[in-house]
């Protein structure tokens, strides 16, 4: 008797894990900094970006596996190169310059492409990257190459290509350089939309095994 | 000695969240018989989480499988190679039956599936997808069969209704003895395999079987089952993965 109550209270299961990094969820940020977002706008969309951030934070997986990138156009600059969230700062961004939307879109893609491999040398297994780009014009430079590229990466599923565009933006481009259906932003809802990207990353970052890219219904933030 | 098996599946903390079910199940039996003597089987599956009926299929995958091969332990079959492939067509046939009747597509019964079937001196492993089956290899080290099938991304592997001619399906016999087997779906993966140098975190099995191995009568195995439920449900475990996860563990060795 005395054994078995020995074996009751006897401490099963382990505290020792392997020390693996954790997966990575990489997100890139293409934002249209032109001087047509001046004011208002822009002011929105720092304040959404900072959202994006402090949402991701309280999630306790997506703020160990989502990285964030910011590329800003135009010109077209790294504004930020991949970091985990409490790693990402984002720094109060300024209207300049035109509308470079294909080079910037190129940015992103090659840095996807540079991540993954990183990725891969250091034995870290990661998820589908994601690359958001959100614009209010129409592109200055030459985009056809561009949405080649998105072609090209969407069926090869090397990334998913979402764009957002707000009032003024050239939706009919959008959609041609998109695969996916570009979504368009009602009035300044910048801080909705990002609460609804951390919300669809945390779901990402959790594992769902399945290619499918599981996005939450865009719902509040985008005129149909 | 006597095969002493303990095993479970836990639902994971971003399943509860988002009110789904446990979409992980396990099935394992000793099996008696006075032809073959013992023969310990168990069958894991992991259903996939963008499948609607992923719990069902998981539940269906292992039943199926553990049933079938229990039967044929009673009856003192040798199994071969050629029994896991029409088992495994039989049960792609069964999903996709179940597809037909709830009107869905196929992939709606994406699971994966992990199994063993071991008799003394002798051992035969199957797995389509992810997860890992891990052995004790005889000399104290723990081993697994096959590495986890990933594709590109962490969230993505293969299922048992992919391919008609299951092509993803891999299986091993072994002309040897095998005293100690784990089985876990890929929640457990990133704590229990060590993704960069591809090895097995041999730790925490030693920490788990540690206690099996000392379970020298069917109360305490008992005991045992119930604490392997509370650890995979606990702080400890859930801190580290959001995902269900299944373990299954199973040893005839002594301290």
């Amino acid at each position: 008797m005395d054994e078995y109550i020995s074996f009751e209270q006897i401490p099963f299961g382990s505290d020792n894990f392997a020390d693996n990094p954790e997966p990575r969820c990489p997100c890139v940020l293409l934002l249209d900094t032109s001087v047509s977002m001046g004011g208002m706008p822009i002011q929105q969309l720092n304040e959404g970006v900072r959202t994006f951030r402090q949402e991701l934070l309280q999630d306790q997986l997506a703020t160990k596996r989502v990285e964030v990138a910011v590329v800003t156009f135009g010109p077209v600059t790294i504004e930020s190169d991949f970091h985990t969230v409490p790693n990402f700062h984002p720094r109060e961004l300024d209207t300049t310059g035109d509308t470079p939307m294909g080079a910037a879109i190129t940015m992103g893609i090659d840095m996807v492409a540079r991540r993954k491999k990183e990725y891969k040398e250091h034995g870290i297994s990661y998820y589908k990257p994601w690359i958001i780009l959100i614009t209010d014009g129409a592109p200055t430079d030459d985009w056809a190459q561009a949405a080649r590229l998105i072609r090209q990466g969407e069926d090869a599923k090397s990334f998913a290509f979402f764009a957002i565009g707000v009032e003024g933006a050239s939706m009919d481009i959008l959609k041609q350089i998109s695969t996916r259906a570009p979504l368009k932003l009602k009035g300044l809802m910048f801080r909705e939309f990002f609460m609804w990207l951390s919300a669809s990353m945390k779901m990402v970052s959790a594992k769902s095994p399945g290619s499918a890219v599981n996005l939450l219904p865009p719902s509040g933030w985008s005129e149909l | 000695m006597t095969w002493k098996a303990i095993g479970h599946s836990a639902v994971g903390t971003s399943h509860t969240a988002n009110e789904k079910g446990c979409d992980d199940a396990v099935q394992y039996s000793v099996v008696k018989s006075g032809l073959t003597g013992e023969t310990m089987i168990c069958c894991a599956s992991d259903g996939a989480g963008s499948a609607i009926y992923a719990s069902l299929a998981a539940d269906m995958a292992t039943k199926y499988m553990a049933d079938a091969l229990a039967g044929l332990a009673e009856a003192g079959h040798r199994l071969v190679e050629a029994d896991i492939y029409a088992l495994a067509e039989e049960l792609y046939d069964l999903l996709e039956g179940e597809a037909l009747k709830q009107e869905v597509e196929l992939n709606e019964f994406s699971c994966t599936l992990l199994g063993c079937y071991v008799t003394g001196g002798r051992a035969i492993f199957f797995q389509i997808g992810d997860g890992a089956i891990v052995r004790n290899d005889g000399a104290g080290n723990y081993a697994y069969l096959w590495w986890p099938h990933n594709g590109e991304y962490q969230n993505t592997t293969s299922f048992v209704v992919d391919d008609r001619n299951l092509q993803n399906l891999r299986v091993a016999i072994l002309e040897e003895q095998v005293d100690e087997v784990a089985i876990f779906t890929d929640g457990l993966q990133l704590l229990a395999l060590n993704t960069e140098s591809e090895t097995v975190h041999q730790p925490f099995f030693t920490d788990l079987f540690k206690y099996l191995r000392m379970a020298d009568e069917a109360d305490k195995v008992a005991v045992l089952n119930r604490k392997l439920a509370e650890y995979l449900d606990s702080r400890v475990i859930n801190d580290r993965t959001d995902d269900d996860k299944t373990l299954f563990l199973a040893t005839r060795l002594q301290p």
